[in-house]
């Protein structure tokens, strides 16, 4: 009993953290209507940011939260507006493996620059606070805490201010929106910028867990594409029910199959998705 | 209303237009219409003809390969969805035209985006005019009924407070009641002071209300005249109003 309530604390954690970079995902196909798998670079990007303002320049982790949003938001925008964006016209596919192909650039213009060392973040040491037989760390806490916030403020912005209603709108039906005079390229700027810049922070927190080197954010994309998938791509609410599944069911598999396996639970995820029900938990069309 | 008036008082001129979908596929072959201010204009005519595609062409979601469209006297041809919204059309599509994933409200809110400050106040003033919509602003709007999202999609449409208001088959899937309430609201918009220019499958209604008409066959302008002249028109009734 103890390990299965572990488990499902650890998944809870585990969930939300990954659930940061899926919302960011989602929100980017919600409105481009294609996959960017160059997410995982950004958070590659954003753990680095985070690592400089933390560890180099000393400070606090929520200022270095904040860099990092605004310098992936940033590098997303000019990724998009330089490469991605012209091939919007030949469709998904190609954008989709455009992506990948810049993520491994922005990869590896990371590894030039910082080296492949693995990175600590400058953080107090604690010991984890017990719960009778469950064991939680003092930093997990604080991680869970912000992907709350970050969650909660990404929902307050997509329901209350006017930008983030015409997200919904652009993603709702880009043709009708046009027609409202909303302009779905200045839309796709300010969703690239948001969904880049959660990317970023998703990568900082997975770090703060662990530590950071140039395949942090490569090592989580199948479980945020996994994520998005079993929520309903281009569900924003779908992302975060979607990656609190998927990192509940990774902990519990792990109770019957060696760790080896981890990563296997993300694929099995979504071909029983994709098999059963193709528009995710949430979703509100076929993807 | 003679040709040269309109040409001279007209809000929008349709001249020649040349448009379709694909690049080879060629749906209007050479329209024009006027509509003068306060007028309503319905155009009607055999499935296939174009009616639809001109709507679209006007209010910019289709390009115009040749002709000109020409609002208040601005020449609108080059400009997208986008730019003729902002230039005062308001262009309530036949389907999908509410987001169907927002509340009432929220779809009142978005369609006023080009003049925040205004929305408000626009909100409240369509919410009397609509009272249906104000008992509904919380709920999403797929949740409505055919009538009731049609008079949402209207309502949408005047958020901008549009100079000129097209309609695409407003009555499609309506009952009886509905259409007839919903051809009153146009009406009543209309004696406001707003422009229409309608597309509609109930062609002897919309006639009947319009104080003109064009008959589109086959991408090309068949004949026009005043809606009620058109409506009483043997051969029209023959042809398009199963009379």
């Amino acid at each position: 009993m103890t390990l299965l309530l572990q488990a499902l604390i650890n998944g809870l954690m585990t969930g939300a953290l990954i659930a940061v970079p899926a919302i960011g995902f989602s929100a980017i196909f919600a409105v481009l209507r294609y996959p960017n798998f160059a997410i995982a670079s950004y958070a590659t990007i954003g753990a680095f940011a985070a690592w400089w303002a933390n560890a180099v320049a000393g400070l606090p982790i929520i200022p270095a939260l904040a860099i990092a949003f605004a310098v992936t938001g940033v590098v997303g925008v000019v990724a998009e507006e330089t490469s991605l964006k012209r091939l919007r016209d030949n469709g998904a596919l190609i954008v989709a493996i455009a992506s990948i192909a810049l993520n491994l650039v922005l990869e590896n213009i990371v590894r030039f620059i910082f080296g492949n060392d693995m990175k600590g973040y400058d953080l107090p040491l604690a010991r984890d606070l017990r719960f009778g037989e469950l064991r939680i760390g003092p930093q997990q806490l604080q991680s869970l805490a912000l992907s709350v916030v970050i969650m909660a403020a990404m929902f307050l912005f997509l329901r209350y201010t006017r930008f983030g209603k015409a997200m919904r709108a652009v993603a709702d039906n880009p043709d009708l929106a046009r027609l409202k005079g909303i302009d779905p390229a200045r839309i796709a700027i300010v969703t690239v910028f948001l969904g880049a810049g959660l990317s970023g922070v998703g990568g900082v927190l997975i770090g703060l867990d662990t530590s950071i080197d140039p395949l942090t954010g490569y090592r989580v994309l199948l479980s945020v594409f996994a994520a998005a998938v079993l929520g309903g791509l281009g569900s924003i609410p779908g992302a975060v029910v979607g990656a609190l599944a998927l990192g509940i069911a990774e902990e519990l598999a792990l109770i019957a199959v060696p760790a080896t396996y981890r990563t296997a639970v993300g694929f099995v995820a979504i071909l029983i998705m994709l098999t059963f029900r193709p528009r995710g938990i949430l979703g509100e069309r076929a993807a | 209303m003679a040709q040269g008036d309109l040409a001279k008082d007209g809000l929008l001129a349709v001249d020649g237009v040349v448009a379709g979908y694909g690049a080879a596929e060629q749906i209007l072959k050479g329209c024009s219409l006027r509509v003068g201010a306060g007028e309503i204009v319905s155009i009607i005519g055999p499935n296939g003809a174009g009616k639809s595609t001109l709507l679209k062409t006007i209010a910019g979601l289709v390009s115009a390969r040749e002709g000109a469209i020409v609002l208040n006297g601005a020449d609108v041809t080059g400009e997208g969805a986008l730019g003729r919204a902002r230039h005062g059309i308001g262009f309530v599509p036949q389907e999908r035209n509410v987001f169907g994933a927002m509340t009432v409200a929220e779809n009142l809110e978005i369609s006023g985006f080009q003049e925040p400050g205004k929305m408000r106040e626009r909100s409240e003033e369509l919410y009397a005019r609509y009272p249906m919509l104000a008992g509904k602003r919380r709920a999403l709007a797929r949740t409505l009924s055919g009538g009731q999202r049609q008079i949402l999609a209207m309502a949408m449409g005047l958020m901008n407070a549009p100079a000129l208001l097209l309609l695409d088959e407003p009555t499609a899937g309506l009952s009886p009641k509905a259409a007839e309430e919903l051809f009153e609201a146009i009406v009543a918009l209309n004696k406001g002071g707003l422009p229409i220019l309608m597309v509609e499958q109930h062609a002897l209604e919309a006639l009947e209300i319009s104080t003109r008409g064009y008959v589109l066959v086959s991408g090309r302008n068949s004949r026009e005249g005043s809606g009620p002249a058109l409506a009483a028109d043997p051969e029209i009734r023959r042809l398009f109003l199963g009379g």
